[in-house]
């Protein structure tokens, strides 16, 4: 017993001592990276950002009031792929760099456009790599200046972007779901996009188009509100404002949606796809300038076709314009497609590039009044 | 007088001549203060001799009823033919529960030191001893480190016959069996072996039985004496035997078929054999209401493991798996660590070290300074030695939490165990990581399930699992509510 407890010792000793594969690291002998931002240069040449954490810069206990110190720097340098960057940024910094704590990614414009597919291979592999980032492409922005932006609320402009995701009611969408996205063969993938406002904030705005089969380029951008009429057929959105005017009510109607649902049904007759959409939504009644009283039931149900007509409207617009204009499959029909017609989907496959722009979809929206809110008929003076 | 003839002397018996006997008592005593040696003659003819240890009898038993009636009015006469002064005394004089007759010098004096009058007549080759003994003893208190909110307050004394009259009064049954042994070459210490026939596991009687026997050493000045001389391995950090101060804590054992060992002149009571999870249950878990107790249980289970793994995990975690850590804690601890001069598991280790030190000081000091401690302790190492850049305040919140759950540990000896094994995996943790860490628990975990003491898997029920008793583990089942038949 004594024996073998020496020779467990003897050997344990010599593993640390001789193999020198000590990976102990101090939370103080690194630089945190908390987001990675990737712009093309004018000269093509490939710049990453990095955003080190300054952790004295947090002040602990004391002296938190007073001055505030800065919390993070922004540091870039250029390379010929990502990570031929990253010794360069290494250069400029006294801790070696970290990026296991890395929370977002952002991607230029200007190299979105350029086509991303041969960015990837790096976080995928680099066992350092944090999965769980969340990505966004920058509009009409360098993905620098984004990073650079003074946060808010806490300390860093990359925690914020990652809570903001929540905020604007859309599902966590990691980089590990835009890598799935990116690898299935039915569907192609849209981003997140953020624009910098005039006062150097960061704004959501909307969502940007990739083509897979030309190199992952971007091929263009939806508007807030399209943005979040895709993500609900793609089921990412998690909650949705509805506005609109309500003709028989004389005035204007929101619906706050806190239940969203779709359903994409398929069926193939005499060779011709038929797609459709089903979209559910169930809410609240947060304002109702309209003469209409919701507490009604008749009233009730005019608002409730008005507001689905609408929107229904808007998201047929949504599909057309992206069958028309971009031409990609970024709602998943080829998915869906795929799960009711395999057999079918084999021959399909090859030319859905070509069959998507003509596909017939028609769309259907519920949309659900539960809560009428807490007023009866609108409070409107009367004359 | 050599030694060598003293102890022939002491092998002899005693002969019929008073003032030969005296003699050689008084040597086998010699210098001994607290021995008395009384002798009166009655009717100025029979001497009668009187001997024992000053304090340790009640001596208004021997005035009252031996030296008085025999003083006053000689030997009593016309009771019928008495064979002895000693018979007579035994008989007619002497209203004390237990006398003996003994002719053996060594014995003898043995009776005498343990409290008993020797009672020795001219001409007459046997002594009377009777049992006069009347030490003082502490009266039954609440245990002090065993403390219960609910239950019985009484805890064990130093006297081994009250200790024994407790456990009777708990089990009221003949089967309750008080086995009588003397182990130690000087002290001569009485110890107990109970156990209740029927429920005992006989192999274990057995083999505390034959372990006892086999004990050779001179003195027992305490229940740990005879722990370590028969527990399987001292190598073990785990203790294989429940210590205990509560009559009901032994009551329960037994009735559970444990082994208890008392031992005469210390209050604890050593129960044989014992669990693993022993250790982390209270005896109040079985007098309080069930789902509070289970609750608690659980608490007690997490904590136990937190107050062995927090350091190390902390360690693990901050300076090898950084990307496991919460983002804002991370940033936390790393703008906290700026300042900090060591590296973590060497700041770790001097707190755990201080954290020892105070603790152990917080025990042996008297009670009026004992706050003092815990003043200076929290105020200069948990303020002074953070703002002045020594430690970090993590560490200091670590530490403390470890410590404090290692005190939640109902069965202190238990608590022992795990915090010594929080170095050794502190040392794995900082060099190895994760990896030595786990490597850490696995050799722990392969040591509890080799240790069997008394033939008892320390993991029981556990490993080997016993489904009933698992679940008794691990939600203490309630008991059968009585149903009303009318």
């Amino acid at each position: 017993m004594i024996k073998v407890s020496k020779l467990c010792l003897v050997v344990l000793l010599t593993v640390w001592i001789t193999t020198g594969c000590w990976n102990l690291k101090e939370p103080d002998q690194l630089a945190f990276s908390l987001g990675a931002g990737l712009d093309l240069l004018e000269d093509g040449q490939l710049q990453l950002s990095s955003q080190i954490v300054i952790p004295s810069g947090m002040g602990g206990q004391e002296g938190s009031i007073g001055k505030k110190n800065k919390t993070f720097r922004v540091v870039s340098a250029t390379g010929r792929n990502v990570y031929d960057a990253v010794p360069n940024i290494q250069l400029q910094l006294p801790r070696s760099l970290f990026i296991g704590q890395r929370r977002i990614i952002l991607i230029g414009q200007r190299l979105a456009e350029h086509g991303i597919d041969d960015l990837f291979d790096e976080f995928i592999r680099n066992p350092q790599s944090e999965m769980r980032s969340r990505i966004y492409v920058v509009k009409d922005a360098d993905a620098k200046d984004i990073l650079a932006a003074t946060p808010i609320f806490e300390s860093y402009s990359s925690t914020e972007l990652v809570d903001k995701q929540e905020a604007i009611g859309l599902k966590s969408y990691y980089f590990r779901n835009f890598l799935s996205d990116a690898l299935r063969p039915s569907l192609q993938p849209i981003l997140p996009a953020l624009s910098l406002s005039a006062s150097k904030q960061t704004v959501y705005s909307g969502s940007a188009i990739f083509n897979k089969n030309d190199g992952l380029k971007l091929i263009g951008f939806l508007n807030t509100q399209e943005a979040a009429y895709a993500n609900w057929i793609t089921g990412r959105q998690k909650r949705l404002v509805v506005t609109s005017f309500v003709k028989r009510g004389q005035g204007t109607v929101s619906l706050k949606l806190h239940t969203l649902d779709r359903r994409i049904r398929v069926k193939i007759v005499n060779h011709e796809i038929k797609i459709e959409v089903r979209l559910k939504g169930k809410g609240t009644l947060v304002e109702n300038n309209s003469n209409l009283n919701p507490t009604k039931e008749n009233d009730l149900r005019i608002i409730q076709v008005e507001l689905s007509r609408i929107t229904q409207k808007s998201v047929q617009q949504l599909i057309e314009k992206v069958q028309k204009q971009y031409k990609t499959d970024i709602f998943g029909f080829g998915e869906s497609v795929h799960r009711h017609y395999p057999s079918q989907w084999k021959a399909l496959k090859k030319n859905w590039y070509a069959t998507f722009p003509g596909l017939d979809v028609k769309v259907k929206v519920e949309l659900q009044c539960s809560d009428p809110g807490e007023a009866n008929s609108s409070i409107k003076i009367i004359p | 007088m050599n030694i060598t003839s003293q102890k022939e002397d002491n092998d002899m018996d005693i002969g019929s001549n008073i003032i030969e006997n005296e003699k050689t008592f008084k040597t086998v005593f010699q210098d001994c203060s607290d021995v008395v040696f009384r002798d009166i003659t009655i009717h100025g003819e029979t001497r009668i001799l009187l001997i024992y240890v000053d304090g340790m009898i009640n001596s208004d038993i021997i005035t009252a009823n031996l030296l008085k009636p025999l003083i006053y009015d000689g030997l009593l006469q016309g009771l019928g033919t008495i064979d002895s002064v000693a018979q007579m005394c035994a008989q007619q004089l002497f209203p004390v529960l237990s006398t003996k007759k003994l002719s053996n010098f060594e014995q003898i004096a043995e009776f005498i030191l343990k409290g008993n009058v020797a009672i020795l007549a001219d001409g007459e080759e046997t002594v009377l001893l009777a049992d006069v003994s009347n030490f003082k003893t502490r009266s039954p208190e609440e245990p002090f480190n065993e403390a219960s909110i609910r239950g019985s307050k009484e805890g064990f004394t130093e006297s081994l016959r009250i200790n024994t009259a407790m456990l009777r009064r708990i089990a009221a049954t003949p089967k309750l069996k008080l086995e009588s042994m003397t182990i130690g070459e000087l002290t001569k210490t009485d110890i107990v072996i109970t156990y209740i026939e029927g429920i005992v596991s006989m192999p274990v009687l057995v083999e505390v039985r034959e372990k006892l026997k086999g004990i050779h050493i001179d003195k027992i000045l305490e229940s740990g004496y005879i722990e370590e001389s028969i527990e399987d391995t001292h190598l073990s950090p785990f203790p294989q035997m429940m210590v205990t101060e509560r009559p009901d804590v032994v009551g329960a054992g037994l009735l559970e078929g444990k082994v208890a060992i008392l031992t005469d002149g210390d209050p604890c009571v050593l129960i044989v054999p014992t669990t693993f999870w022993e250790g982390l249950l209270a005896h109040d878990d079985y007098y309080e209401r069930f789902l509070f107790v289970s609750m608690i249980r659980w608490v007690r289970f997490i904590f136990a493991f937190f107050s062995v793994l927090f350091p190390s995990i902390y360690i693990v975690l901050t300076n090898y798996h950084i990307e496991m850590v919460p983002l804002e804690l991370m940033m936390t601890i790393a703008s906290l660590r700026e300042r900090s001069p060591f590296p973590t598991v060497i700041e770790v280790f001097m707190m755990e070290f201080v954290f020892e030190g105070l603790r152990e000081a917080g025990i042996r000091l008297p009670k009026q300074i004992g706050p003092l401690v815990s003043i200076v302790g929290a105020l200069i190492i948990g303020e002074a030695a953070v703002q002045a850049g020594i430690v970090s305040a993590p560490i200091v919140i670590v530490v403390a939490a470890a410590g404090i759950s290692s005190f939640i540990i109902p069965r202190f000896r238990f608590g022992y165990a795990l915090r010594i094994l929080r170095f050794p995996l502190l040392i794995l943790s900082g060099t190895f990581g994760l990896f030595g860490l786990g490597i850490g628990m696995m050799a722990i975990l392969i040591h509890l399930i080799h240790l069997s003491p008394f033939g008892t898997p320390y993991l029981t029920p556990v490993a080997p699992q016993i489904a009933r008793k698992f679940t008794h583990l691990i939600l203490r089942r309630p008991r059968k509510r009585v149903i009303e038949t009318s």
